[in-house]
């Protein structure tokens, strides 16, 4: 008998779901970051605001390219549902830890699904991925990397001017 | 002629031996599905909130709608085929992983 399924689709079943979760929370990372940028903007924080809405615009492109493999490959892509996007922020550094927790549970993600196709010989999507975690290893680093900014220069006052002024920087 | 791909309770799985198709036996209703169609299929079981049946707030009748094939064909499944339902796309699946094992 000819393997029809197989003949469709060149992923792992459950590995597209698992995809499909990933675009879910690219998606909701992405709009995250969006309003970050509007708290940003709303605060005088010209640059930190541009650093998210290019965060943003970097993690809609990672769910996109998902979006795509799944497709590719005979699966079927999911469009996302966002949902539960906070809007309240107390402070620029409360906003770079969020961003960072919020890499972290990407990168976790991630790495799950990579050792879920080791463990059911996916290697087709396990090569994919190996894109996504040195992506994700830059992407942490930019976040310590702004966070030191408040360790080094503090949080008050003009301070707040200077780290601002520095965060074009910090992706380079 | 048809070869079944997976049997449960109440559901049967067939492929054809021609055409680049599925055929999907629900209440004796026979239903031809593309592969596009079959994810789509799976996708809808798989979203059913099993744990709801169990909760007379959320599910207050035990029941679930399931419109196949842009509603072209429209179920509504008590608890027990909506069981027997999720285990049955998962068997559909599962059978095409275990034939890529056996043909390594």
């Amino acid at each position: 008998m000819k393997d029809l399924v197989r003949q469709r689709l060149s992923i792992n079943v459950d590995v597209m779901d698992l995809l499909n979760e990933q675009i879910a929370k690219e998606a909701h990372s992405s709009s995250i970051y969006l309003a970050m940028a509007s708290w940003c903007d709303h605060n005088a924080l010209e640059n930190s605001a541009e650093f998210f809405y290019n965060q943003s615009k970097e993690e809609r492109d990672h769910m996109m390219r998902i979006f795509k493999f799944i497709n590719d490959n005979g699966g079927m892509a999911i469009s996302p549902e966002v949902t539960d996007i906070t809007h309240d922020f107390n402070s620029l550094e409360g906003i770079f830890e969020s961003a960072l927790e919020q890499e972290i549970a990407i990168t976790k993600s991630i790495h799950n699904i990579v050792l879920k196709c080791r463990k059911v010989n996916d290697l087709a999507t396990e090569n994919f991925l190996q894109w996504f975690v040195k992506e994700q290893m830059e992407e942490e680093q930019i976040m310590r990397k702004a966070l030191d900014l408040f360790d080094l220069m503090g949080t008050e006052g003009i301070a707040l001017k200077l780290i601002d002024e520095r965060i074009p920087k910090i992706k380079e | 002629m048809e070869t079944i791909l997976f049997k449960s309770r109440y559901y049967t799985a067939y492929q054809p031996e021609k055409g680049r198709c599925f055929f999907v036996d629900i209440r004796g209703k026979k239903i031809r599905m593309s592969f596009c169609q079959l994810l789509a299929f799976r996708q809808k079981v798989l979203a059913m909130d099993l744990d709801a049946h169990f909760d007379s707030e959320l599910n207050r009748h035990g029941i679930e709608i399931l419109t196949l094939c842009n509603r072209e064909h429209l179920f509504i499944l008590d608890t027990l085929e909506v069981i027997d339902l999720k285990m049955f796309v998962q068997g559909i699946f599962a059978m095409s992983e275990l034939h890529a094992l056996v043909t390594v």
